[in-house]
């Protein structure tokens, strides 16, 4: 029976690689793939590493193992803690809808099914295994080679993926024999916790006392690492994870041999706990499954998918709608009633709350007292706030995707209404535009509050008030303008688009959203720099005569209208171009 | 049933009137120089096998796709000059039910009542909800209804703004036959009530109740057109009671496409 699922497995996975590679006679599919390896090649192939064999760069290799080493310890034991933290209401394994519906009612055994899903797993983690060895030999000190740090990787993630499908198992097995569920899952918690506070107790006590010791400035941090890592009670505290990391920490063939024997032993005691476990994980696979395919299908439409509970909740709208009125409010009302609930949970309000305090504790406390504490505060929370507005410029379009995106699905509705196209363009686009203005503002007042006016200098009070407003009437048509790229290029290349939406799509899709990413970029420079040059030009120009605060008045007269042409004519065009858009034809 | 038609029906102007449509997707003809009227009252069933151009029909009738070539005319609105005051007039039903997904049944209705300006839309939702037994489910998420539940909901949503001309792709998806039975009573009673529809379905036996004219499309090509005696007697060689099943067989020659 494995035979016939190991067919299953090996003609899904050549089939869909002839797809793909099928598929690149389509220009979409060839720019992308291009665009895709020629970011692997120069970003990861190329890099520092060019030949296999690379010395390691002295001092450095024990270091960067033994962080790499730390981090996904670290990460795979808060992984493990949270599996047995928070264990699904019905722990199981991971099929796909199809798999289920197709292997669940045939005559398989559980154990069959189990190594069918050990066996798919294989697939993503050779794939996996190669890519992270390319990533982490780009950081040349690591040295070694790259098959044999490749074979590492697979020794890692393949343990990491047999703990992980023993642990779903075992937590299936004792929800539904064990009467004392909780206090298994309290014990193991327990343990774990044991574990990672002795572990770090003896690493800070260690290096407590080797750096009160006489440590040589010669012996530097690679012997401090060896000294630290090589104690007796972390050696033997660490020593699965040692055993598991041994073969991709190996620095010759001949430590790599060594290295793989108690490796692999391990290995095979998990395939044993995992192929031995007799756990009816049917009920758990099938919520997950269709857990895994809600999320996919928001990813689909451009919504953030969350973590816990998938289902939405009814909500009421967030201002009220009278049936009479411009119809655009309706899209407005529509957009922001999607706005997922997680999105404004006590959890999210609260992280606010504490940004907003936090941001505005600084120039409150520098109207009572300048001291150079506060006034360096000051300085960091203006230029904090000037990132993050850059940022959710540039990236904030790709988030908030309120818009003709996530009603993509909805077009044939839309395009029934009695609208303009360029009208129901603006409807959609309104309530990202809302919610990036809202947070510009924001950081616009912020920023305005913490940037010191400066005795005697020409910041005066007015001339701030008057950059404020400027930028606030600024704010809301640039993030249209941001809005309206993202939306054209869903437009223009539909395809495309819905391409780089699905989650299985390839490096192919990589290459298209690197290259929307790239485009929006582009777009964003080429519409604020020339703008903000011009504005700077009236204001320097001008300000001479009839002094800053009126030159950036008269700057923001001239560059508004202007943003203001710029964001209509998108509209425009967006709408025209939705009003003959026809996505059954051109997603092909 | 076939619907009760005036002596004058012929006179009354169309509410739907279709010159010589062509929709071409590159190279390929979806549907090829198609003329055809549908006047108040007249339910119009449009057949053909799959692939015979039906959807893309409907889709260039609605406003959803524009058409390569021909006019479309909805309730005297030419669809490519005014495409805004023709699309007051009409309502699409499509076969899949598209709703949004964070939008209740009632702010469904709300929505759409914006949309549309329906000033007093509280006053006509509560009896089509009731009419559509989806009182009990106002305040609920299109997710937690059945696939019935939500073809009726999109039903609710395009008869709101009380249509004069509808298009209904596969009304009967989905619905159990209670809800088939009503599907079916309200079609024809909307007719009646003056209102033009297309009708497009598979199902002939549905078509033959409730339609008033058929057209058969094959590879796109107009077949037959006209009422349901007319098309019968054009393929019923001679025989009386041929079924719409036998005609549809005789006229598309019995194949695919």
């Amino acid at each position: 029976m494995i035979g016939a699922l190991f067919y299953l497995r090996l003609t899904s996975l050549l089939n869909l690689v002839a797809h793909r590679i099928g598929r690149l006679r389509q220009p979409k599919y060839l720019v992308g793939a291009a665009v895709a390896v020629a970011y692997f090649y120069f970003v990861l192939v190329r890099g520092p590493v060019r030949a296999a064999g690379i010395p390691a760069v002295a001092g450095g290799r024990q270091i960067g193992f033994a962080l790499i080493c730390a981090f996904l310890c670290l990460l795979g034991l808060v992984r493990i803690a949270y599996a047995w933290i928070f264990p699904p209401e019905k722990p199981g394994l991971r099929f796909s809808e199809a798999e289920i519906a197709f292997l669940f009612p045939a005559p398989v055994t559980r154990k069959t099914l189990i190594h069918y899903r050990l066996l798919s797993s294989q697939i993503a983690i050779l794939f996996t295994s190669v890519l992270m060895a390319f990533v982490f030999n780009r950081f040349g000190y690591l040295g070694g080679y790259r098959s044999l740090r490749a074979i590492g990787w697979w020794v890692i993630l393949s343990t990491y993926d047999l703990h992980l499908n023993g642990t779903n198992l075992t937590l299936c097995t004792l929800r539904e024999r064990s009467r004392h569920f909780l206090l298994w899952r309290l014990g193991v918690v327990t343990a774990i916790a044991v574990y990672v506070v002795a572990v770090f107790r003896s690493a800070i006590g260690l290096v407590e006392g080797l750096l009160s010791g006489p440590i040589s400035a010669q012996a530097g941090s690679e012997r401090f690492i060896e000294q630290v890592v090589d104690s007796p009670s972390l050696h033997w505290l660490t020593l699965p994870f040692r055993i598991i990391f041994g073969p991709y920490a190996a620095s010759g063939l001949g430590e790599f041999a060594a290295a793989m024997v108690p490796a692999l032993l391990l290995l095979a005691l998990h395939y044993y706990w995992v192929s031995s476990t007799e756990a009816r994980f049917e009920e758990g696979s099938i919520a997950l499954a269709e857990k895994r395919a809600a999320i996919r299908a928001a990813v689909q439409r451009g919504e953030i998918p969350s973590i816990g509970n998938s289902k939405p909740r009814a909500r009421s709208g967030p201002f009220p709608l009278p049936p009479k009125g411009l119809p655009e409010m309706a899209f407005l009302w529509k957009n922001l009633l999607s706005i997922r609930s997680s999105l404004l949970n006590r959890r999210v309000i609260l992280l606010v709350v504490v940004l907003m305090v936090s941001l505005f504790m600084g120039p409150l406390l520098s109207l009572r007292t300048e001291t150079i504490g506060t006034e360096a505060f000051r300085k960091i929370v203006a230029v904090l706030c000037g990132m993050f507005a850059a940022y959710t410029m540039l990236v904030g379009p790709q988030l908030a995707r309120q818009d003709l995106r996530s009603d993509l699905p909805n077009a044939d509705i839309l395009k029934t209404y009695p609208m303009q196209g360029w009208r129901l363009a603006l409807g959609e686009l309104l309530a990202p535009t809302v919610i990036l203005t809202a947070v510009l503002w924001f950081m616009l007042l912020v920023c305005a509050a913490a940037v010191d006016t400066g005795e005697g200098g020409w910041l005066t009070g007015g001339v701030r008030v008057t950059v404020v407003v400027c930028l606030a009437l600024a704010a809301p048509l640039v993030c249209l303008i941001q809005l309206i790229v993202p939306n054209w290029i869903m437009m223009l290349m539909p395809g495309w688009y819905q391409a780089s939406r699905s989650r299985v799509g390839g490096i192919e899709t990589f290459g298209q959203s690197l290259m929307f990413g790239i485009i929006q970029l582009l777009f964003a420079l080429a519409v604020i720099v020339p703008a903000a040059g011009a504005a700077c030009l009236i204001i320097f120009s001008s300000q001479w005569l009839i002094g800053p605060g009126p030159a950036v008045a008269l700057a923001a007269a001239v560059v508004l209208p202007v943003l203001a042409g710029e964001a209509a004519f998108g509209l425009w065009w967006l709408g025209e171009r939705f009003e003959k858009f026809d996505l059954s034809t051109e997603s092909r | 049933m076939v619907l009760p038609r005036g002596r004058d029906a012929r006179t009354v102007p169309p509410m739907i009137e279709v010159e010589a449509l062509t929709k071409r997707y590159g190279t390929f003809t979806a549907v090829r120089n198609l003329s055809f009227t549908v006047r108040p009252g007249e339910v119009l069933g449009l057949v053909g096998p799959n692939g015979a151009g039906k959807t893309s029909t409907l889709r260039c009738l609605a406003g959803i796709i524009p058409s390569s070539e021909g006019k479309v005319r909805i309730a005297g609105h030419d669809l490519s000059v005014d495409p805004v005051a023709a699309k007051r007039s009409l309502a699409f039903f499509p076969d899949e039910p598209r709703l949004f997904e964070y939008l209740t049944v009632r702010q469904h209705l709300n929505f759409v009542a914006r949309i549309y300006g329906v000033a007093n839309y509280e006053d006509l939702a509560v009896p089509l909800l009731e009419e559509l037994e989806l009182a009990e489910k106002a305040d609920v998420l299109p997710g937690e209804l059945s696939r019935g539940m939500k073809q009726k909901l999109v039903i609710a949503c395009g008869l709101l703004h009380s249509p004069r001309v509808m298009f209904f792709d596969e009304p009967l998806t989905g619905l159990d036959p209670l809800g088939i039975r009503r599907m079916k009573d309200s079609i024809v009673r909307r007719a009646r009530d003056g209102a033009a529809i297309v009708l497009s379905s598979h199902l002939l036996h549905l078509l033959q109740e409730v339609c008033t004219n058929v057209l058969i499309l094959k590879k796109g090509d107009k077949v037959a057109d006209g009422t349901m005696a007319e098309v019968a007697a054009q393929f019923s060689n001679g025989e009386a009671n041929v079924s719409l099943e036998e005609i549809f067989i005789r006229a598309t020659g019995g194949s695919e496409t």
